[in-house]
């Protein structure tokens, strides 16, 4: 058979059966090679870079590839097509997923509560219990032991469908329109969590038995990960299939990692908000509360819920994944080679950066893509149309994707290119603070409350911890409140899935509050559309309140 | 029992904005009104101002149009004598149209030239406008702002050119008209940006793009319904004076089609479609109006209404 | 002043029992504030809370009705003062004049002309609404014969203008029909009490707001119930104030003894009758009358008024089409974006600077951006498609290649299947189409083979 035409992946080196008219793409996934495709192999993120060497066509888009890329063989997965015979495709080191370390940490307001295990089955060992935060780009879980609910490990793994697109409607999309698209959706869900409870087991200093599971992702997610089909949630009305998923063991559900614990799924409160967002709610404490506190989760989808103990309601906004290091051509996860906070020099107005781990930068992550608009709009470089203001001596470039901003030279940067900040990068970013924001102002608007009610301003989600609030109100990524009411949460929806599992009376509130909290569709909000144009301008079209935020005295 | 009109105390007031003329002309002063339009107890303010657009295209123009300007609109330097003398304009919108590549491509120096030739002819303020495309009004702002001998304002500075438009006027003592797609968050933005690059409030007009009656019309009355609303609300950068343009009107069909008989006589028709636009403007709360019917000057002067 | 949804939740239930069909309490009392939902879906609600919501949706200026059937003209009914916080929900009433003193063929034909004054626009029908019968003869028998013949010939609702005595032998004739009666002033009371026992709903007028007021005060004092008021200004200046003081007064003050609908007559020499229309459409006025039977004129106030009564609330959408930019030839390129105003202005705005001259189709999206309208199903492969094959540009242009907005480059082969055109990825960004166009080989837009 050595001359039946096939892919070779290097360096994994794993090969796989030519099919004709299929991308490299769809022959990675098929290999169960990993590339990164922000954009679902829609050929606009250009982050699937290849060579090849053999016989192929297409992929060679002159708008996403420079002249000398192409002349060395590089080609985007998702467009080019392997024709015949014997190909072989390098993935080049910016198109493999990271891996991640941060993401796994988070905090409950409501810490040092009894501990009140769900229920005990006796088994072999230890009864263990998981607690898992199913993200459209990252899974994580906490291993707990359920004599004491201490927590043993952490783990964290990509989603593995982001090869199917990084944000959810992609995904649907992919669903709908390819044959058992559903299916294998919820295979590399199971392959990711089995992924992430095998590495919790590896690293648990105790053995024991997996017994409780908790699960909280949004409604998609959970939608797949109890086989249920999402298409549903893409058209008006957006009504998920299920809201409340009746527990099933591991088995049932198709996990080989815990097939005889017993698994809760967080109910979903409607549309894409989900049992993630109910998580967040729980470890935020706000349905406790008489005060009305904002829960924003800016991850690779902005969720955004308000209330308190007596009323809440709650939103998905269309805030694209920019802060998740999609959509920014320099973008990229908060892991090991991304810089992670900037500063611009006022004289020379290059920029300075700090790179998580030390060393050379390979991108910017979330809150150093935030610090760098924030400080190219301080600096006078960026103006309040999110346009590039020509100044002596700043470092433009000119390149394929028009006018940027030179971040890191050639010779600073550890894959040897420079690192820049184009404009479209910039009206992404823009684009995504003004859902997030607009979101906010809009379920404010629909119950009828001003800013000034809310008392406090919760940040969950991935960079929660370490952004910079101060840049964060001057882009305008959340409405003016003064920086005293923000309380950092981290990733909540883990810690929300954690305090189920060590008190049975949180999984009782969780299931008690999805039903009482209110979905907000944003599509149908007809002042949507207005929140998001005042939004769309740095900070803010009604930029006075921002000033009063950021000056020292409401600090 | 007497009724009383519900006087509404507005903690704002639109500024006023005045538009210098040459000696012995009368300037057109507008804003400083804190209160709605056409309200009946409001304090006494600036009527609105009711100016003609003198075009310099080699475009074609509606017939009922062409009969009442008795063939002047060839010469933009008689047309805008007439406007002025004739037809009882408050002021001239020159819009420089012919240096656009589709519509005469005259050259910059040529339109440079146009508006310091107008400008002499008349004594009325005058607006300039560009010719539509970007690369081209580049060059015709700065040339325009040097050329004029007196203070004009420059239409228009948006969201793409502020920084040209703006710095010209800065430099020459011109105003500028702050232009927006019919979104009152644009328009305050636009503005916002003016101001970061000093242009003084003052010296400048607010156009929030109109469209034709029948075509668009709702979406700027409300615009510049709410612009009003919020200015006098205590919002610095929209308590601005407020220019509509009512040439669209000319572009919809049931203004010049002249081949429905049961929609009456063009002659009659087009005039008052773009009279209607332009009580719809005045009634959301225009300041200044362009029309470009010599009838309609004369009718739309707002000393009756305000 | 209105409540908002979170003072409705406060006093509702609380309970989220699913009776409104809605899953929340919180839900129900958003669309209660949003004026979509009334308390009587609430059958927990508490008799405290029905009485508060219940008189706090009742509407701030009553509703009359004119004529009956289809034709109907609802007068008054409002809630707004500015139609962005929600809407104007009934349109001004245009009624054309019919004198009693025409002769019999000069009233077949006025009436022919009223009828005639009705147009297509937008797929909507515009039409003056009313004939509005004036008795100028001072006869009775015959002011009642001439309204019975308005009635069958121009098959719209009617209003009556003349002495207490005509209207009387009119009611006889039309009364069936649902007529406005309109005495003069000094015969109000008798009118109102024929208004009052035939059920008829009445104009009341006075000149100037003071003796307006008191004129409803009469009207009511006799029995009439529904009732409309004319101020009788001499100008449009007048006119317009009145018509401002009076709406302000019902629905910001909820003066309850000057809410009324209003009706003004600009026949019969009011000075500068077009004009007055034109203001008074946007500005309130629930009936306006006029002499002119002109399409020349009509046909713009008609406009203004379906302009100023549409639901502001839709997105700003361009009409959908196809656009040509600059002098566009059948080798010019053509690209497609969806009908929200603002992405239509900007993509055309980049087209022009390209300096490229273009065709640009306009897809139907219910006024969404291209994004919004792809993941909510609008912006298909299969609409693109469907407007490439039969919108009719096929006929425009002599190739068949498309440029594709890039957000949505994943339509593109779906779209080449089902439309046999060959589709070009075009920037992510709007703002990249000037050099995209201009770099694209002219060769792109060479005739189709076959």
């Amino acid at each position: 058979m050595a001359d039946a035409p096939c892919l070779r992946f290097l360096p994994e080196d794993a090969s796989a059966p030519l099919q004709a008219g299929e991308t490299i793409l769809a022959h990675a996934v098929r290999a169960g090679i990993p590339i990164l495709s922000p954009c679902g192999g829609e050929g606009r993120c250009g982050k699937c870079r290849v060579t090849v060497a053999g016989d192929t066509k297409g992929g060679d888009d002159p708008g996403a590839l420079s002249q000398e890329e192409l002349r060395a063989g590089v080609r985007l997965a998702c467009r080019c097509v392997p024709v015949s015979g014997k190909v072989t495709v390098t993935v080049l080191p910016g198109s493999r997923p990271a891996r991640l370390s941060a993401y796994i940490e988070g905090r409950e307001t409501a810490e040092d509560e009894p501990f009140v295990p769900l229920h005990l089955v006796p088994g072999k060992g230890s009864p263990l219990g998981v607690a898992l935060d199913l993200g459209t780009s990252t899974l994580a879980g906490a291993l707990i032991d359920l004599r004491d609910g201490t927590v043993l490990a952490r783990a964290s793994s990509d989603n593995p469908q982001m090869v199917f697109g990084e944000d959810l409607i992609s995904r649907i999309v992919f669903g709908e329109e390819s044959p058992d698209g559903f299916t294998l959706l919820r295979r590399l869900l199971r392959q990711g969590v089995d992924k992430v409870i095998s590495g919790l087991i590896e690293s648990s200093p105790v053995a024991g038995e997996i017994v409780e599971v908790t699960a909280a992702g949004n409604t998609v997610i959970s939608h797949i990960l109890y086989g249920l089909s999402p298409a549903p949630l893409r058209r008006p009305p957006h009504r998920p299939v299920l809201k409340e998923y009746p527990a099933k063991s591991g088995k049932e559900l198709g996990i080989a990692s815990a097939p005889s614990a017993r698994w809760r799924i967080f109910p979903s409160i409607g549309g894409f908000v989900g049992g993630d967002i109910v998580a967040g709610i729980l470890a935020s404490g706000m349905h406790r509360e008489e005060a009305v506190s904002l829960l924003f989760d800016v991850g690779t989808n902005g969720e955004v819920a308000l209330g308190n103990r007596e009323f809440r309601i709650a939103c998905s906004s269309s805030a694209g994944p920019a802060f998740e290091g999609g959509e920014v051509a320099c973008g990229m996860r908060a892991c090991a080679g991304a810089i992670d906070s900037v500063r611009i020099d006022r004289e020379t107005l290059a920029a300075g950066w700090t790179v998580i781990g030390g060393g050379k930068p390979a991108g910017v992550c979330g809150s150093g893509i935030l610090d760098l608009c924030a400080e190219l709009f301080r600096a006078g470089l960026v103006d309040r149309a999110g346009r590039f203001v020509p100044r002596a001596g700043a470092p433009f470039r000119d390149t394929g994707r028009g006018k940027a901003y030179l971040v890191a030279r050639a010779d600073e940067s550890a894959a040897g290119a420079e690192i820049v900040l184009a404009a479209p990068d910039l009206k992404s970013v823009l684009r995504t603070k003004a859902a997030l924001c607009a979101a906010a102002d809009a379920l404010l608007a629909a119950v009828g409350l001003y800013r000034a009610d809310v008392e406090r301003v919760f940040i969950a989600g991935g960079f929660g911890n370490f952004l910079d609030l101060r840049s964060a109100l001057t882009l305008g990524l959340f409405p003016p409140f003064p920086l005293r009411k923000f309380i950092p949460l981290g990733n909540a929806s883990l810690a929300g899935a954690i305090g189920a599992l060590r008190n049975r009376k949180r999984w009782e509130e969780a299931a008690a509050l999805a039903p009482a909290t209110s979905h907000h569709d944003l599509s149908s909000d007809p002042d949507f559309m207005e929140f998001y144009q005042r939004a769309l301008f740095i900070p803010h079209t009604d930029e006075e309140t921002y000033r009063r935020c950021l000056s020292p005295e409401s600090a | 029992m007497t009724v009383a009109f519900p006087k509404q105390a507005f903690p704002g007031r639109v500024l006023e904005v005045t538009l210098p003329a040459a000696e012995g002309g009368t300037p057109v002063i507008v804003g400083g009104q804190n209160a709605l339009p056409l309200a009946p107890e409001g304090e006494k303010h600036n009527p609105v101002a009711v100016g003609m657009e003198v075009g310099t295209g080699s475009g074609e123009i509606p017939p009922s149009l062409a009969h009442a300007l008795g063939g002047r609109e060839k010469d933009p330097v008689s047309l805008a004598r007439a406007c002025e003398d004739e037809w009882g304009a408050s002021f001239i919108f020159l819009s420089l149209s012919g240096c656009h590549p589709d519509n005469g491509s005259q050259t910059v120096a040529m339109g440079a030239k146009l508006a310091r030739d107008v400008l002499a002819a008349v004594r009325c303020p005058v607006i300039v406008g560009g010719c539509g495309d970007e690369e081209i009004d580049a060059k015709l702002f700065p040339a325009v702002a040097e050329a004029a001998p007196r203070p004009v304002f420059l239409s228009y500075a948006d969201e793409k050119n502020y920084r040209l438009v703006g710095g010209a006027a800065l430099a020459y003592g011109h105003g500028v008209v702050s232009w927006s797609p019919i979104d009152i968050n644009m328009a305050k933005q636009i503005n916002l940006l003016l101001s970061d690059i000093g242009v003084p409030p003052e010296r400048i007009l607010i156009d929030p793009l109109t469209g034709g009656l029948g075509y668009g019309l709702e979406y700027t009355y409300s615009i510049v319904e709410r612009i009003r609303l919020a200015g006098l609300s205590g919002d610095a950068m929209l308590a601005r004076p407020v220019l509509c343009h009512l040439g669209d009107a000319w572009k919809a069909r049931e203004a010049v089609d002249a081949s429905e008989p049961s929609w009456g006589d063009p002659d009659v028709r087009g005039p008052r479609w773009e009279e209607a636009t332009g009580w719809a403007c005045l009634a959301a709360g225009a300041d200044l109006l362009v029309c470009r019917h010599p009838g309609n000057a004369a009718l739309l002067r707002g000393t009756s209404w305000r | 002043m209105a409540l908002t949804a979170l003072e409705i939740y406060k006093l509702l239930p609380k309970t989220n029992c699913k009776e409104c069909g809605l899953p929340t309490c919180l839900a129900f009392a958003m669309q209660m504030a949003a004026g979509k939902a009334g308390i009587e879906k609430c059958p927990p609600a508490s008799s405290e809370a029905k009485e508060r919501l219940g008189a706090a949706s009742a509407p701030p200026l009553p509703r009359v009705t004119v004529g009956t059937g289809d034709g109907a003209v609802v007068l008054g009914d409002e809630v707004v003062l500015f139609r962005h916080e929600k809407t104007f929900h009934h349109p001004t009433a245009i009624a054309a004049s019919v004198s009693d003193t025409l002769g019999e063929e000069a009233l077949v034909e006025r009436l022919r002309r009223i009828t005639a004054l009705s147009f297509e626009r937008v797929g909507q029908t515009i039409s003056v609404d009313m004939a509005a019968v004036r008795c100028d003869s001072s006869d009775p028998a015959r002011f009642a014969r001439v309204a019975a013949a308005a009635l069958s010939g121009a098959g719209k609702p009617l209003l009556l203008q003349g002495p207490a005595s005509a209207l009387a032998a009119a009611v006889k004739e039309v009364g069936a029909s649902r007529p406005l009666l309109c005495p003069p002033p000094e015969e109000l009371e008798d009118g109102a009490k024929l208004a009052a026992s035939a059920g008829l709903p009445l104009v009341a007028r006075a000149r100037g707001l003071d003796a307006l007021e008191a004129a409803l005060a009469k009207a009511r004092a006799a029995g009439a119930k529904e009732i409309v008021a004319d101020p009788m200004p001499e100008d449009a200046g007048r006119a317009v104030a009145d018509s401002i003081c009076i709406r302000t007064l019902a629905i910001a003050h909820r003066a309850r003894e000057v809410a009324y609908p209003t009706a003004f007559d600009l026949g019969g020499g009011f000075p500068n009758p077009f004009a007055a229309a034109c203001l008074l459409v946007p500005k309130y006025a629930s009936l306006v009358v006029l002499d002119t039977a002109d399409p020349a004129e009509l046909l713009p106030i008609l406009t203004l008024r379906q302009n100023i009564f549409t639901d502001p609330q839709r997105p700003i959408q361009v009409e959908p089409g196809i656009y040509a930019i600059g002098k566009a030839t059948p080798s010019s390129p053509v690209l497609i974006t969806t009908n929200f105003s603002l992405t239509y202005f900007t993509v055309r705005s980049d087209i022009e600077a390209s300096r490229t001259p273009a065709h640009l189709l306009i897809a139907e999206c219910d006024g969404m951006s291209v994004l919004t309208a792809w993941a909510a199903g609008k912006f298909t492969a299969e609409s693109v498609a469907k407007i490439l094959l039969d919108g009719g540009i096929g006929g425009q242009v002599e190739h068949r290649t498309l440029i594709l907005p890039g957000m949505v480059a994943r339509l593109s082969g779906r779209i080449e299947e089902l439309s046999r055109w060959r589709v070009l990825v075009g920037p992510q960004e709007s703002s990249a189409l000037p050099s995209y166009l201009r770099r694209l080989p002219p060769a792109a837009f060479l005739p189709a083979n076959g």
